[in-house]
């Protein structure tokens, strides 16, 4: 998006430089070109978009643009060609040469030019081409790699040109494999087509390959035997990666099933209560984050890429105080009876599904993910998604964080008595019933901001809390009851197994054999990872 | 005790009868509504009830049927295969209704096949799937694979879809993936497509890490050649593997995903943006610009009270349903299952996309095949349909065991499998 | 010998249940076939197999209790017993459709024939005999049984662990079934009955005959399951749920009596499965899933843990609450079902049977001080374990270490 928005500035900038003097006639003569895009079907707008780029005018840039973004539309009553924005009911026009407000209009007065899938691909590497010079680096950034993906040859001089000026390192690396990328599709020398073969393959990475794949399949002699060579050693360097990226999957599904198991291991693992009503709790999480975005989206809109950080204290509090509801309504009726917790969470589960279900609809609720968590970047040849990436560091800060309170604060200290000894602790002048409610909230709550991460990357619905209950029972009985490291370790090792598994069982079949290594594993040590060892085993 | 209780529950069970009878005999056409209201599907078949309430009250405000009105029976049968056959005997043999309108995958209509068959009642089936099937008493009014599958690979292999030579088939595993990608494997090879050149994978229902799944189409798409997905993935797992694919950079200029089970109501649970220009393939969408479709919507968004509230094909499929079963019956004058089945061939209703659907012998519709790029808006823009109307194929003629069977339950012939080679009703050779 | 076994299971409250057992049996069926559709007496088809399907809920119910009640092994997975003894007929009544599917094969079932699969897997094999069917309804629930209870009590795994791998059984055997590869029509499962023994499924007199058929084989199950409680084998059952070590450490293997009722109540749920499969019409992998298993455990709660009477009572109700409640209700049943759970557990711990016969004995206890407060001479205390109490109602100590604590 903000690439969008510096384009955007830097095309307003270009427009008005060349928008004063004689460059205003030189405008006018693109006016027709851009006014035919009103007529004929794809066919005929991707010659339309060829005649554009042609003019190599950077002025027709925005244009193409808004065209590639679904924005540009053409006045029904007299075909002129417009950029139209949202405004209300109606549409807010402006010129797409000149950049200049040219009013509103009703929805039905005006029809939008279509594209499709293959002209906003023409329209990328138009658009790559006119902007090679800009002097935003990042959209010099990203009109090299348009221009790569295009591989056209003709874009090999302007490339040139392009390297020839280019300051930025990094942009004229990235130029550089994409005049490699089009020499490749050219009828180049053979010399040429070695050296771009060597750029290519020191990139090293998939597109690349695709790229050498395709040569070798189609030359022939030395070209050829150097294209094997270089996909041979950037198969042998993928291989390589390919395992890092198990284990970083593996991480990050661990994490994942570290967050939604981490509140059970408390409630479940600490208190023992069989708490059915967990994956509820991570449900009301996912909702608390849909109602701030929505609140946000609707008062204050600049505050969206800071709604996480307003969901989770908020999640914490709201799952937080039901499960506390939860504890002094029912459970505490049920201490010393575990199985019988089953059951009335079992039934609060229901409950609350259907609440959920009641008051928000049965379908999926949107959760945007706010821009800091949305793309990637390259490490290596690993592509790391940033809601991954976050959710494992916030996982581990989660975790930390619990280990502090329980081990670090006197509440901690408490909870602990209480669970080792309730008598004792009791005699010692705790208040039983109090640590109770508090500590089955705080599992409750921390169920709660993990429904706030796990609203980035799965659906929110009523049945979300349904998807996770299983798998944190098993996290938490693999890992051992009642000890939170075997929490974290056992969620690791099961997200690792499983994507190790993935790629030669498939999905379905690594999941169930992760099943039977966990029925076997508890064979061998029927206490889980981390057993909890004395008098309190036979309890 | 024992005997108290058993007793209550004949009891129960007894007046729940009897109270059924005694409604029966007012002046309503009564009408059954078997949509999961709880469990997993209910995110999917809510929406329908609710569709099919509005359509029952408006029919009602023009009068109802044969100068009565209809009265909606509401059951839910929880997501529950097993319970899909019990609510299904209810509704016809307690609730007495003359047809049902319901069902949401091929397993639980195939669980009240039977039952239907048993009582000789009216089941409308409004969703996609995967044909091989034709059943006197069932009409379905979604789209058969071709209607669907097909037409959206022929898009793609043309050259205004990309002209993609190398197809990954993923899919949940389940029996409407399993069909549909058998089958257009068969249709891509006899098309020269080469099996190297076509990956197919499998996840679990409700899959939410698609991260593995992701990083494997990338890597089939970057030999070379042109590459797209062709999604049969079910609802659920749609969300979390969008949001992978948006966020791994998959754009649909490079490798374009066409899905068969995402539509309106499935995007309104995503952040769009990363997603302009994939693709789907319906029989309608909401975008489709006529007046019965504006109308439509209006009626839908004034019903929900929600003006955001979207439309998709499911509920276009209940709306021609509906309005068939309607016509049929008022062509019949009764609302005897014989008579309506008899009538309900070759009845013609509008659909919302401009056109009119017809009933066809084999039980199957007429519809127009569009394929749509999904908007920054959560719509999705026609950029290509069928020149005409496609009629579904009960019996794909791509796979071994039923391209010699076709389906025609007009009399005479009165057969859901006659197979053309040997001549007879009743499957192959035998 | 085993007519005596079974008939010391049978006293004066045992006999009370087998007898309204046996009416409703034949009372049912009779009054479904014999009187006329618009008698005030006629049960409808439907309620005959609906209360069949109750029937054979019951039997699953009857099968936990046996386990759980009375041995202390809580399973979260006994659904998969449950669906493997459905497998085993639904597989035998796919083969008895021979020449009737839509492709008209002989020998594949339908789902095999449209996903191209060219001859019949081996594991069908057989499944086209009856009795070779009704054999592996018993034998491959049991095996699973042995194999898993085999392992898992001699590693002892106790309490919570043992529930939750229970559930990871179940939950795996979901996943694989689902699979199409695995050949048993995956999601859609098994479906489009036609005949069994001959008879077509869906004649009114198949249903009531299927009606009969699990109503007996609940009075056997319910038999051989109090005959067992009831003996010395009973009693140190009680024992291991009740202090598995202590047992132990008197000189009894434990895990030798934990298998042996593990494996009788997995193959009772198998039967419950293939009685179920005919009557409802289809069978498929959505019986694995770990909340049906739940679901039967809290049919036994709810109708009273350790009675077996409870378990069957238990489970009618709750799905009748069910049937009644999907209903009436449609929109927000889950609310009555999810309350329905929290009171029992909240005000009726023992669950209804429980609660009314700890009533009961109050009540008698009652009347017994009352008349020796009037004079009479007869010491007011029952025998200390009467034989004629459920078994543990009668003396549950609430709160002490004696209430069965699976997890710790």
């Amino acid at each position: 998006m903000s690439f969008l928005k510096s384009f955007l500035m830097f095309l307003c900038l270009m427009a008005g430089l060349v928008g004063t003097g004689a460059a205003q006639s030189d405008l006018e003569s693109l006016r027709p070109l851009v006014n035919a895009l009103a007529e004929g079907k794809y066919k005929e707008t991707q010659k339309q978009i060829g005649d554009l780029a042609a003019t190599g005018n950077p002025a027709v840039a925005p244009a193409l643009e808004a065209l590639g973004a679904g924005e540009l539309f053409f006045r029904k009553s007299d075909k002129q060609v417009f950029i139209a924005k949202k405004a209300g009911k109606g549409y807010a026009l402006s010129d797409p040469l000149t950049l200049e407000d040219a009013g509103e209009t009703g929805r039905r007065a005006v029809t939008k030019i279509k594209v499709n899938n293959n002209l906003r691909r023409v329209i990328r590497s138009a658009l790559g081409s006119l902007t090679l010079l800009a002097p935003d680096p990042k959209v010099r950034m990203a009109a090299a790699e348009a221009v790569f993906k295009a591989k056209d040859p003709e874009a090999i001089e302007s490339l040139e040109a392009a390297i020839a000026k280019e300051i930025d390192d990094d942009v004229r690396l990235v130029m550089e494999q994409a005049r490699a990328a089009a020499v490749l599709n050219s009828d180049g020398s053979d010399g040429d087509k070695l050296e771009a073969i060597e750029t290519l393959a020191s990139m090293g990475n998939r597109e690349a390959l695709s790229l050498l794949i395709g040569l070798r399949d189609s030359s022939e002699g030395e070209v050829q035997q150097a294209a094997t060579r270089a996909v041979n050693t950037i198969n042998k360097s993928l291989a390589l990666w390919d395992n890092a990226q198990n284990i970083w999957y593996g991480i990050s599904l661990g994490s994942v099933l570290l967050l939604a198991a981490i509140g059970l291991a408390i409630t479940f693992g600490v208190m023992g209560v069989i708490n059915m009503a967990h994956g509820e709790m991570v449900m009301i999480g996912a909702y608390v984050t849909f109602v701030v975005q929505e609140l946000i989206r609707s008062s204050a809109p600049g505050l969206f890429e800071y709604s996480l950080f307003i969901a989770l204290p908020l999640a914490f509090l709201v799952s937080g105080a039901i499960g506390v509801g939860i504890e002094r309504g029912v459970i505490r009726w049920l201490y010393g009876r575990p199985l019988e917790t089953l059951l009335a969470t079992w039934g609060i589960s229901l409950i609350l599904q259907q609440a959920v279900r009641s008051i928000f609809g049965p379908t999926n609720r949107e959760v945007g993910n706010p821009d800091w968590m949305s793309g990637a970047f390259e490490l290596g040849q690993l592509t790391i998604t940033y809601n991954r990436m976050w959710i494992v560091v916030f996982a581990i800060l989660v975790f930390a964080g619990l280990m502090l309170v329980l081990k670090k604060t006197s509440f901690g200290l408490f909870t602990r008595a209480v669970t080792q000894n309730r008598r004792m602790a009791a005699s010692m002048g705790i208040r039983t019933p109090w640590i109770d409610a508090m500590t089955f909230g705080l599992g409750s709550g921390i169920a709660g901001i993990a429904g706030v991460a796990l609203s980035q990357i799965d659906n929110v619905s009523p049945n979300l809390g349904q998807g996770y209950i299983i798998d944190s029972f098993m996290v938490v009985v693999f890992g051992g009851v009642g000890n939170l490291w075997g929490t974290l370790v056992g969620a690791m090792t099961l997200g690792v197994v499983n994507k190790f598994l993935e790629p030669y069982a498939g999905a379905v079949l690594g999941k169930i054999l992760v099943l039977v290594f966990i029925i076997l594993f508890i064979q061998k040590r029927p206490r889980g990872l981390f057993a909890l060892k004395g008098r309190a085993v036979e309890a | 005790m024992k005997k108290t209780l058993t007793g209550l529950a004949l009891a129960g069970l007894m007046t729940s009868t009897f109270a059924g009878l005694s409604y029966a005999q007012e002046e309503t056409i009564k009408v059954g509504i078997l949509h999961s209201l709880s469990g997993t599907m209910a995110i999917s078949e809510t929406t329908l009830k609710d569709a099919m309430l509005m359509l029952i009250e408006e029919q009602n405000k023009k009068g109802g049927v044969l100068g009565k009105k209809l009265e909606a029976v509401v059951v839910d049968p929880a997501s529950d295969w097993p319970l899909f056959a019990e609510k299904a005997r209810e509704l016809i043999e307690v609730n007495g209704v003359d047809a049902v309108f319901g069902c949401w995958t091929s397993v639980s209509r195939k669980s009240v096949l039977p039952v239907f068959e048993e009582l000789n009642s009216l089941l409308f089936y409004p969703v996609q799937y995967e044909g091989e099937e034709s059943q006197r008493n069932v009409f379905y009014t979604g789209a058969a694979p071709n209607t669907q599958a097909i037409p959206a690979v022929d898009y793609l292999m043309s050259e205004e879809g990309g002209s993609v030579e190398r197809w990954v088939l993923a899919g949940t595993d389940y029996v409407y993936p399993r069909t549909t990608n058998k089958i257009l494997e068969a249709y891509l090879k006899s098309k020269g497509v080469a099996e190297e050149d076509i990956m197919i994978n499998y996840t679990p229902f409700g899959h939410s890490d698609w991260q593995t799944i992701v990083s494997d189409i990338k890597t089939f798409g970057s030999a070379g050649k042109k590459t797209a997905v062709v999604s049969t993935i079910n609802g659920d797992a749609n969300v979390p593997f969008y949001k992978e694919l948006g966020n791994a950079g998959i754009k649909a200029e490079d490798i374009p995903v066409v899905a068969f089970s995402v539509g309106e109501e499935e995007l309104a649970g995503l952040d769009t943006a990363p997603l302009v220009g994939h693709l789907a393939a319906w029989n309608y969408f909401q975008s489709a610009d006529t007046d019965a479709n504006a109308e439509f919507i209006e009626t839908w968004q004034a019903f929900t009270g929600d003006e955001d509230r979207v439309t998709n094909d499911p509920m276009e499929a209940s709306y021609i349903g509906f309005n068939m079963w309607v016509e049929a019956v008022e062509k019949a004058g009764t609302t005897d299952a014989d008579a309506v089945i008899d009538a309900i061939v070759g009845v013609s209703v509008p659909n919302l996309t401009g056109g009119y659907s017809a009933m066809m012998p084999n039980h199957h519709i007429t519809k127009p095949v569009l394929i749509g790029e999904i908007q920054e808006d959560g719509q999705f823009e026609t950029v290509w349909e069928t020149s005409g109307l496609v009629g579904g194929d009960a019996w794909s003629d791509y796979l071994e065991g039923s391209k010699d069977l076709i389906s025609d339950w007009r009399a005479p012939m009165s057969c859901g499998n006659f197979n053309v080679k040997t001549g007879k009703c009743g499957g192959s050779d035998s | 010998m085993m007519t005596s076994f079974l008939f010391r299971a049978l006293d004066a409250k045992a006999g009370v249940f087998v007898a309204i057992l046996l009416a409703v049996i034949v009372a049912v069926p009779a009054l479904n076939l014999l009187t006329p559709p618009d008698s005030p007496f006629h049960v409808p088809t439907y309620a005959v197999t609906l209360m069949g399907k109750y029937l054979t809920y019951a039997l699953l119910a009857l099968s936990v209790d046996l386990v759980w009640g009375f041995c202390g092994i809580l399973s979260l997975g006994h659904g998969a017993f449950f669906a493997l003894g459905g497998y085993a007929m639904g597989m035998y009544l796919m083969r008895q459709i021979g020449t009737r599917g839509v492709y008209g094969d002989p020998i594949l079932p339908d789902f095999m024939v449209f996903l191209n699969w060219n001859e019949l897997p081996w594991y069908w094999y057989g499944f086209d005999m009856a009795w070779f069917a009704f054999l592996l309804v018993l034998l491959v629930p049991g095996a699973l049984a042995f194999i898993f209870g085999w392992f898992a009590f001699r590693s002892r795994v106790t309490g919570v662990y043992l529930s939750i791998i229970t559930q990871a059984l179940t939950y795996a055997l979901l996943l694989a079934f689902f699979r199409n590869d695995m050949g048993f029509g995956g999601n859609n499962g098994l479906t489009d009955f036609k005949d069994i023994l001959g008879f077509d499924v869906q004649a009114n007199t198949t249903r009531a005959g299927l009606f009969a058929a699990s109503g007996l084989a609940l009075m056997i199950c319910f038999l051989i399951c109090r005959a067992i409680t009831r003996s010395k084998l009973g009693k140190v059952l009680v024992a291991v749920r009740d202090a598995e070590s202590r047992t132990r450490f008197l000189g009894y293997r434990v895990e030798n009596y934990k298998l042996f009722v593990w494996v009788i109540s997995a193959m009772m749920a198998g039967i419950a499965g293939s009685l179920y499969v005919p009557q409802v019409g289809i069978i498929n992998p959505g019986e694995f899933a770990p909340a049906n298993s739940i679901e039967a455990v809290i049919w036994v709660a709810v109708g009273g843990r350790g009675t077996l009477v409870g378990a069957v009572i238990g489970a009618v109700l709750v799905n009748f609450a069910k049937t009644w409640f999907t209903a009436a209700l449609p929109d927000v049943w889950l609310f009555a079902l999810g309350a329905l759970f929290v009171i029992v557990t909240l005000f009726l711990p023992k669950g209804i049977v429980g609660t009314i016969s700890q009533g009961w004995t109050a009540i008698r206890q009652r009347k017994l001080s009352a008349a020796y407060a009037d004079g009479s001479d007869e010491p007011p205390n029952l025998p200390p374990n009467s034989p004629a109490a459920p078994a543990n109602v009668t003396r549950a100590a609430p709160s002490s270490g004696a209430e069965p604590q699976p997890a710790e």
